[in-house]
Protein backbone atom coordinates (compact mmCIF):
# COMPACT_ATOMS: atom_id res chain seq x y z
CA UNK A 1 0.00 0.00 0.00
CA UNK A 2 1.34 3.39 -0.99
CA UNK A 3 1.20 6.37 1.05
CA UNK A 4 -1.65 8.94 0.19
CA UNK A 5 0.91 11.36 -0.99
CA UNK A 6 2.66 8.91 -3.27
CA UNK A 7 -0.74 8.26 -5.01
CA UNK A 8 -2.14 11.57 -5.37
CA UNK A 9 1.63 12.59 -6.76
CA UNK A 10 1.82 9.57 -8.99
CA UNK A 11 -1.89 10.61 -10.49
CA UNK A 12 -0.73 14.25 -11.04
CA UNK A 13 1.94 13.13 -13.28
CA UNK A 14 -0.06 11.46 -15.79
CA UNK A 15 -0.55 13.77 -18.88
CA UNK A 16 -3.64 16.38 -18.70
CA UNK A 17 -4.12 15.73 -14.82
CA UNK A 18 -4.15 19.51 -13.01
CA UNK A 19 -4.92 18.09 -9.66
CA UNK A 20 -5.32 14.81 -8.11
CA UNK A 21 -6.56 14.24 -4.76
CA UNK A 22 -7.90 12.05 -1.76
CA UNK A 23 -10.91 13.16 -0.38
CA UNK A 24 -12.92 11.95 2.74
CA UNK A 25 -16.32 10.29 1.08
CA UNK A 26 -18.42 10.93 4.10
CA UNK A 27 -17.58 14.22 4.97
CA UNK A 28 -15.99 15.65 1.56
CA UNK A 29 -13.03 17.02 3.12
CA UNK A 30 -9.16 17.22 1.32
CA UNK A 31 -7.09 14.60 3.02
CA UNK A 32 -4.11 14.55 1.14
CA UNK A 33 -3.77 16.75 -2.64
CA UNK A 34 -1.05 17.47 -5.12
CA UNK A 35 -0.50 20.77 -6.28
CA UNK A 36 -2.49 23.02 -9.18
CA UNK A 37 -0.49 22.43 -12.41
CA UNK A 38 -0.12 26.22 -13.67
CA UNK A 39 -1.20 27.69 -9.66
CA UNK A 40 -3.95 27.92 -8.18
CA UNK A 41 -4.50 31.93 -9.52
CA UNK A 42 -6.66 34.01 -7.37
CA UNK A 43 -9.14 30.94 -6.20
CA UNK A 44 -8.06 28.04 -5.70
CA UNK A 45 -10.91 25.63 -6.68
CA UNK A 46 -9.35 22.36 -4.57
CA UNK A 47 -11.70 22.54 -2.22
CA UNK A 48 -14.84 22.98 -3.35
CA UNK A 49 -14.12 20.98 -5.96
CA UNK A 50 -13.33 18.53 -3.46
CA UNK A 51 -16.30 18.87 -1.54
CA UNK A 52 -19.03 19.05 -4.77
CA UNK A 53 -17.39 15.49 -6.14
CA UNK A 54 -17.29 13.61 -3.11
CA UNK A 55 -21.13 14.87 -2.52
CA UNK A 56 -22.12 14.43 -6.50
CA UNK A 57 -20.41 10.67 -6.24
CA UNK A 58 -22.60 9.80 -2.94
CA UNK A 59 -25.94 10.73 -5.18
CA UNK A 60 -24.36 8.78 -7.73
CA UNK A 61 -24.02 5.81 -5.85
CA UNK A 62 -27.74 6.45 -4.78
CA UNK A 63 -28.55 6.66 -8.35
CA UNK A 64 -26.92 3.58 -9.17
CA UNK A 65 -28.33 1.65 -6.41
CA UNK A 66 -31.84 2.89 -7.55
CA UNK A 67 -31.46 1.62 -11.09
CA UNK A 68 -29.56 -1.74 -9.19
CA UNK A 69 -26.30 -1.37 -10.99
CA UNK A 70 -24.19 -1.86 -7.92
CA UNK A 71 -22.15 0.13 -7.15
CA UNK A 72 -20.29 2.99 -9.36
CA UNK A 73 -16.52 2.10 -10.98
CA UNK A 74 -15.96 5.51 -11.88
CA UNK A 75 -17.75 8.46 -12.44
CA UNK A 76 -16.88 11.50 -15.26
CA UNK A 77 -18.00 14.44 -15.40
CA UNK A 78 -17.33 16.20 -18.94
CA UNK A 79 -17.26 20.03 -19.15
CA UNK A 80 -16.47 22.73 -21.64
CA UNK A 81 -13.05 23.15 -20.19
CA UNK A 82 -11.99 19.54 -18.95
CA UNK A 83 -13.08 16.68 -16.77
CA UNK A 84 -13.83 15.57 -13.11
CA UNK A 85 -13.39 12.17 -12.85
CA UNK A 86 -13.96 10.40 -9.46
CA UNK A 87 -13.12 6.82 -7.99
CA UNK A 88 -14.11 5.13 -4.48
CA UNK A 89 -12.26 3.69 -2.02
CA UNK A 90 -14.27 2.43 1.40
CA UNK A 91 -13.70 5.91 3.76
CA UNK A 92 -12.43 8.22 0.80
CA UNK A 93 -13.25 8.87 -2.77
CA UNK A 94 -9.84 10.10 -5.69
CA UNK A 95 -10.91 13.16 -7.61
CA UNK A 96 -8.97 14.30 -10.38
CA UNK A 97 -9.82 17.52 -13.05
CA UNK A 98 -8.52 16.95 -15.78
CA UNK A 99 -7.63 18.78 -19.25
CA UNK A 100 -9.91 17.74 -22.51
CA UNK A 101 -7.09 16.74 -24.11
CA UNK A 102 -5.79 13.96 -21.87
CA UNK A 103 -5.65 10.37 -22.19
CA UNK A 104 -8.91 9.97 -20.20
CA UNK A 105 -8.00 5.97 -20.79
CA UNK A 106 -5.11 6.26 -18.64
CA UNK A 107 -6.71 8.28 -16.04
CA UNK A 108 -9.32 6.00 -15.59
CA UNK A 109 -7.07 2.67 -15.34
CA UNK A 110 -4.44 4.13 -13.08
CA UNK A 111 -7.60 5.82 -10.98
CA UNK A 112 -9.02 2.50 -10.23
CA UNK A 113 -5.76 0.59 -9.40
CA UNK A 114 -5.07 3.09 -6.86
CA UNK A 115 -8.60 2.66 -5.37
CA UNK A 116 -8.14 -0.93 -5.45
CA UNK A 117 -4.62 -1.69 -4.74
CA UNK A 118 -3.28 1.48 -3.09
CA UNK A 119 -5.67 3.07 -0.84
CA UNK B 1 -38.38 22.98 3.80
CA UNK B 2 -39.81 26.71 4.94
CA UNK B 3 -38.54 30.23 4.69
CA UNK B 4 -36.23 31.48 7.03
CA UNK B 5 -38.22 33.67 9.53
CA UNK B 6 -36.26 36.77 10.40
CA UNK B 7 -36.14 39.70 13.25
CA UNK B 8 -33.71 41.43 10.54
CA UNK B 9 -34.88 41.56 7.05
CA UNK B 10 -31.25 42.18 5.61
CA UNK B 11 -30.26 38.82 6.75
CA UNK B 12 -33.85 37.03 4.97
CA UNK B 13 -32.18 36.11 1.38
CA UNK B 14 -28.63 35.16 2.26
CA UNK B 15 -29.74 32.57 4.79
CA UNK B 16 -32.27 31.82 2.56
CA UNK B 17 -29.03 30.91 0.04
CA UNK B 18 -27.06 28.85 2.43
CA UNK B 19 -30.42 26.82 3.73
CA UNK B 20 -31.06 25.66 0.06
CA UNK B 21 -27.34 25.18 -1.14
CA UNK B 22 -25.81 23.72 1.92
CA UNK B 23 -28.94 21.38 2.05
CA UNK B 24 -29.50 22.37 6.03
CA UNK B 25 -32.16 20.47 8.44
CA UNK B 26 -32.32 23.87 10.47
CA UNK B 27 -29.93 26.75 11.53
CA UNK B 28 -30.11 30.20 13.53
CA UNK B 29 -27.98 33.06 13.31
CA UNK B 30 -27.82 35.35 15.96
CA UNK B 31 -25.71 37.92 18.07
CA UNK B 32 -23.25 36.73 20.44
CA UNK B 33 -25.14 37.82 23.12
CA UNK B 34 -27.97 35.33 22.05
CA UNK B 35 -30.24 37.42 20.46
CA UNK B 36 -32.10 35.76 17.54
CA UNK B 37 -31.85 37.30 14.20
CA UNK B 38 -33.16 35.12 11.83
CA UNK B 39 -34.23 31.00 11.53
CA UNK B 40 -35.28 27.98 9.57
CA UNK B 41 -36.39 24.72 10.26
CA UNK B 42 -37.84 25.48 13.83
CA UNK B 43 -41.58 25.97 14.49
CA UNK B 44 -40.92 26.46 18.28
CA UNK B 45 -39.73 29.38 20.20
CA UNK B 46 -38.68 27.75 22.59
CA UNK B 47 -36.45 25.49 20.79
CA UNK B 48 -35.16 28.40 19.43
CA UNK B 49 -34.31 30.04 22.73
CA UNK B 50 -32.27 27.20 24.16
CA UNK B 51 -29.93 26.69 20.90
CA UNK B 52 -29.36 30.73 20.96
CA UNK B 53 -28.75 30.33 24.74
CA UNK B 54 -26.80 26.88 24.03
CA UNK B 55 -24.39 28.28 21.25
CA UNK B 56 -23.91 31.56 22.68
CA UNK B 57 -22.17 30.22 25.91
CA UNK B 58 -20.52 27.19 23.51
CA UNK B 59 -18.75 29.70 21.03
CA UNK B 60 -17.69 31.84 24.76
CA UNK B 61 -16.58 28.65 25.93
CA UNK B 62 -14.68 27.33 22.51
CA UNK B 63 -13.15 30.98 22.08
CA UNK B 64 -11.76 30.43 25.56
CA UNK B 65 -10.45 26.85 25.23
CA UNK B 66 -9.05 27.61 21.97
CA UNK B 67 -6.74 30.78 23.44
CA UNK B 68 -5.77 27.81 26.17
CA UNK B 69 -4.66 25.42 23.73
CA UNK B 70 -3.80 27.22 20.84
CA UNK B 71 -3.45 30.67 22.01
CA UNK B 72 -6.01 32.03 19.61
CA UNK B 73 -9.73 31.66 20.09
CA UNK B 74 -11.16 28.66 17.86
CA UNK B 75 -14.28 30.21 15.69
CA UNK B 76 -15.49 27.10 14.08
CA UNK B 77 -16.75 24.30 15.71
CA UNK B 78 -17.93 20.82 14.10
CA UNK B 79 -19.76 17.91 16.25
CA UNK B 80 -21.02 14.96 13.90
CA UNK B 81 -23.64 12.87 15.86
CA UNK B 82 -24.56 9.43 14.77
CA UNK B 83 -27.81 10.53 12.06
CA UNK B 84 -27.10 14.79 12.19
CA UNK B 85 -24.37 17.23 12.32
CA UNK B 86 -23.54 19.98 13.86
CA UNK B 87 -21.34 22.92 12.46
CA UNK B 88 -21.27 26.85 14.41
CA UNK B 89 -18.87 29.15 12.90
CA UNK B 90 -18.78 33.24 13.19
CA UNK B 91 -19.54 35.93 10.58
CA UNK B 92 -19.58 39.07 10.60
CA UNK B 93 -21.93 42.22 8.75
CA UNK B 94 -20.87 45.88 8.97
CA UNK B 95 -18.44 45.12 11.50
CA UNK B 96 -20.66 43.82 14.00
CA UNK B 97 -20.34 40.10 14.73
CA UNK B 98 -22.80 37.65 14.86
CA UNK B 99 -22.76 33.38 15.03
CA UNK B 100 -24.52 30.70 12.99
CA UNK B 101 -25.10 27.21 14.30
CA UNK B 102 -26.56 24.83 11.60
CA UNK B 103 -27.74 21.09 11.16
CA UNK B 104 -27.41 18.51 8.54
CA UNK B 105 -27.45 15.03 7.97
CA UNK B 106 -26.60 12.93 5.00
CA UNK B 107 -28.07 14.65 2.76
CA UNK B 108 -25.33 17.54 3.00
CA UNK B 109 -21.74 16.89 4.35
CA UNK B 110 -19.63 19.11 6.33
CA UNK B 111 -16.98 19.75 3.23
CA UNK B 112 -20.43 21.08 1.04
CA UNK B 113 -21.42 23.64 3.82
CA UNK B 114 -17.93 25.19 4.68
CA UNK B 115 -17.60 26.61 1.21
CA UNK B 116 -21.66 27.59 1.01
CA UNK B 117 -20.82 28.80 4.91
CA UNK B 118 -17.87 30.93 3.07
CA UNK B 119 -19.91 32.62 0.60
CA UNK B 120 -22.70 32.86 2.94
CA UNK B 121 -19.83 34.84 5.60
CA UNK B 122 -18.70 37.02 2.02
CA UNK B 123 -22.41 37.69 0.88
CA UNK B 124 -22.82 39.14 4.41
CA UNK B 125 -19.82 40.97 4.18
CA UNK B 126 -21.40 43.18 1.69
CA UNK B 127 -24.25 43.77 3.49
CA UNK B 128 -24.51 46.93 6.11
CA UNK B 129 -27.30 45.86 9.06
CA UNK B 130 -26.37 48.73 11.30
CA UNK B 131 -28.55 51.19 10.04
CA UNK B 132 -31.24 48.88 10.39
CA UNK B 133 -30.15 47.70 14.18
CA UNK B 134 -29.53 50.90 15.74
CA UNK B 135 -30.60 50.85 19.25
CA UNK B 136 -30.35 47.17 19.63
CA UNK B 137 -26.84 46.89 20.56
CA UNK B 138 -26.28 44.49 23.28
CA UNK B 139 -27.76 46.15 26.83
CA UNK B 140 -26.52 43.34 29.54
CA UNK B 141 -30.59 42.17 29.73
CA UNK B 142 -29.57 38.99 27.94
CA UNK B 143 -33.44 37.22 28.82
CA UNK B 144 -34.87 40.44 27.93
CA UNK B 145 -33.06 40.60 24.20
CA UNK B 146 -33.24 36.59 23.65
CA UNK B 147 -37.42 37.46 24.41
CA UNK B 148 -37.85 40.75 22.15
CA UNK B 149 -35.82 38.54 18.95
CA UNK B 150 -38.12 35.44 19.43
CA UNK B 151 -41.32 37.64 19.61
CA UNK B 152 -39.86 39.50 16.02
CA UNK B 153 -39.56 35.63 15.00
CA UNK B 154 -42.19 33.79 16.19
CA UNK B 155 -45.30 36.33 17.11
CA UNK B 156 -45.41 37.54 21.10
CA UNK B 157 -46.20 34.86 23.24
CA UNK B 158 -50.02 33.57 23.40
CA UNK B 159 -50.04 33.94 19.85
CA UNK B 160 -47.44 31.71 18.77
Amino acid sequence: MKMLSEVVASLSHLPGVVVAMVVGAIDGLIVETSGMKGGTGEHDPRKHTAALAAYLYSKAIRAADAARLGTPAFMRLEAEQGHICVVGARDVVLVTIVTPDANLGRVRIDMMNAARSDL
Amino acid sequence: MTDPTVAEAWVAAPLRRLMDDARLISGVMLYPTGRAVGQFGFSNAADVMSICALTSAINASARELGRQLDGKPFYETHHAGADRQVFMARCIAGGQEFLFVGVFDRESSLGVVEIYFAEFQKALEKLRPEAQTTGKGPSGDFEGELNRSLDALFGPIGKR
